[in-house]
């Protein structure tokens, strides 16, 4: 209570009135007094009174009357009656009529006080049960509103939005989900979440959710086919619901339509492959029909002619390891670079790519030397795409190292891994180049690399399929001296050695 | 002396691989598609096939899926002139679509002239 309390005393005799203010006021309590019953309603139309002090026994008015009346003028005002000595029938009377206590004359000063006190004490008590009760009707009504906002906001969303509860029944779905799913019901509530998502794994994830409070994470995502004849691509994401105390009450399930995405993929295949063949097929004539004359099937030809032709291959060569590069690159991008995992001797698969190079190799007299390691246990990989990392390893080394070098492939077992060394005497990579070698369209441009044929591409695609495999690739180099490429990939797990 | 039936449809490819393989004596012949490579596969009997993947329509899968199905003509050694990667040696071909083709060997284009004569021996000394 924010205001002093207020206490009117209404009783004949003064000796009780003075008395009483005496005593109340100690207490700091605001007290008016009033002589007869009528004085006393008087008072209270002009004044708020917390409690009343009313004698029963007084001339005029009674008490009874003075408290119907008080009754009807301020239900709220507690009236304590005060009874004549040993009477406590009219006492009962009273509260029957709504007296909120007694108190009979002899009373001491505590005894006064500690009635007034419990009075006040009943008063303070109702009003923080209106105040709750008003905060609580307050809330319900925001949370009826908020309800009907989240309803609202759910209801716009294009993406599906499902909750259940604790047994994955629905208990709130937005039309979009119903939608997705290929349901006509837009109510989708009290239906097993299993009756209108028929994804197995799904549903044992989510149940997962429900059974294991932590070790699941936070939001699972799976792809869903939704139909038979037109089918519907859609990525549902689903997490636990929690209350304000963190018990899981439900699960969220947020759907996304992702068949345009698929549909684009799957043009996006389509113009590669198509691209590739369209590229690949007139390079491929161009590069046989150099080598016949190379080699001199279609006639004698000069040591000059040779060269030159020698050297147009190349420029084609590398024309071809572009478009491969580049394919590659979108199918990075698309996550499809690891294809087929198998179990695979890297002795044997550096020693086929170092193959390729020999007559490469032989015309600029670089030797290829390959260190094999005992006991190099196999990797499980996607052969063909690491044979692009070797590839791509090799064929740069030999194009940034001058006549006469040489280039080393040596395999070692470091820890669980199968590391592979390529270490040429090529012209180095300057410290401030290295960390961005990797970088896609990264090309080092300086006297020593114009002839160098290539996009930039090799490098990027190389770290991102070793990646893919969960591998890593690390370089060092010095200027004028050489460059080691170290590529470090995961052993078989429980596999037979080399 | 060995016949070569060579199926594929850049006719520049066909004209520098002739010329390899007539320089080691093989009596070669051209196809640029499927359905032309089956008429000679009748008409001449090859002792062995080169024949490419992509091709007009008949491409190399399906053609050497007939061959192999076809009793009188299995036995004919087939070399698949593939595009899976630019130099990079296959031991099996898979397609796009994860169908493995059974053919005796593979090979990617462009092909050095020597191991291609190289394979072709091999393939027509079994």
């Amino acid at each position: 209570m924010s205001q002093e309390t207020n206490i009117l005393v209404v009783d004949d005799e003064q000796v009780m009135r003075d008395g009483c203010k005496r005593i109340l006021s100690k207490r700091g309590w605001r007290v008016t007094l009033a002589r007869d019953g009528q004085e006393g309603l008087d008072g209270l139309k002009n004044d708020h009174f917390d409690i009343i002090l009313l004698d029963l026994k007084m001339p005029g008015l009674s008490g009874m009357e003075v408290l119907k009346e008080v009754k009807r003028i301020d239900p709220e005002v507690l009236i304590i009656v005060i009874t004549g000595y040993a009477t406590v029938d009219s006492a009962v009377e009273a509260m029957k009529i709504g007296a909120y206590d007694f108190i009979s004359k002899p009373f001491s000063p505590d005894q006064l006080t500690i009635v007034v006190n419990r009075a006040l004490e009943k008063k303070r008590l109702e009003q923080e049960a209106e105040l709750l009760r008003r905060e609580r009707e307050k809330s319900l009504q925001d949370i009826a509103m908020e309800k009907s906002k989240i309803r609202t906001i759910i209801n716009c969303m294009a993406g599906g939005v499902i909750v259940t509860d604790r047994e994955s029944q629905i208990v709130l779905n937005n039309p979009a989900a119903a939608r997705m799913l290929g349901i006509h019901d837009t109510h989708l509530a009290g239906r097993p979440l299993s009756q209108c998502i028929k994804d197995e794994i799904l549903n044992q994830l989510i149940g997962d959710i429900f059974t294991c409070n932590n070790s699941v994470p936070s939001i699972l995502s799976r792809e869903l086919v939704i139909g038979e004849k037109n089918i519907t691509h859609l990525r549902a994401h689903a997490g636990p619901v929690r209350s304000d105390e963190g018990e899981i009450l439900g699960s969220v399930i947020v759907l996304e339509d992702i068949s345009h995405l698929k549909e684009l993929d799957r043009m996006k295949s389509n113009l590669i492959a198509m691209v590739s063949h369209e590229l690949r097929a007139p390079l491929a004539a161009i590069e046989q029909q150099l080598m016949v004359v190379r080699d001199g099937f279609a006639g004698g030809i000069t040591e000059k002619q040779r060269q030159i032709i020698e050297r147009i291959k190349e420029r084609s060569d590398g024309l071809m390891a572009m478009i491969r590069n580049l394919l590659d690159i979108s199918k990075i991008e698309t996550g499809q670079i690891v294809q087929k995992k198998e179990s695979i001797n890297l002795n044997d698969l550096l020693r086929s790519v170092s193959e390729l190079f020999t007559s490469q190799a032989a015309n600029k007299r670089i030797t290829i030397r390959l260190k094999e390691g005992k006991g190099i246990p196999l990797i499980e990989a996607d052969q063909s795409t690491i044979e692009v990392v070797f590839n791509n390893l090799l064929s740069n080394g030999l194009q940034y190292t001058p006549e006469g070098g040489s280039i080393e492939l040596k395999t070692t077992l470091e820890g669980d891994y199968v590391k592979v060394d390529i270490t040429d005497t090529g012209i180095g990579i300057e410290p401030e180049e290295l960390p961005k070698i990797f970088d896609r369209f990264y090309r080092v441009r300086s006297e020593k690399t114009r002839q160098v044929v290539g996009a930039g591409l090799g490098l990027a695609v190389t770290k991102a399929i070793i990646e893919a495999h969960l591998g890593l690739i690390e370089v060092k180099s010095e200027i004028g001296r050489g460059t080691t490429f170290s590529v470090l990939l995961p052993r078989q797990v429980e596999g037979p050695v080399a | 002396m060995s016949k070569i039936l060579l199926v594929d449809d850049d006719p520049d490819f066909c004209e520098a691989t002739k010329i390899i393989l007539e320089s080691k004596s093989y009596e070669v012949s051209i196809a640029y598609d499927g359905i032309e490579g089956w008429e000679k596969v009748r008409t001449d009997r090859p002792d062995l096939i080169v024949l490419d993947v992509m091709m007009p329509k008949k491409d190399g899968y399906e053609m050497c899926k007939e061959l192999k199905t076809d009793q009188e003509y299995a036995d004919i050694p087939v070399l698949l002139l593939t595009a899976v990667a630019e130099n990079v040696p296959t031991t099996r071909y898979t397609t796009r679509m994860g169908m493995e083709i059974e053919a005796e060997d593979y090979i990617d284009k462009p092909v050095e002239p020597i191991e291609l004569v190289k394979r072709i021996e091999v393939l027509l000394s079994k």
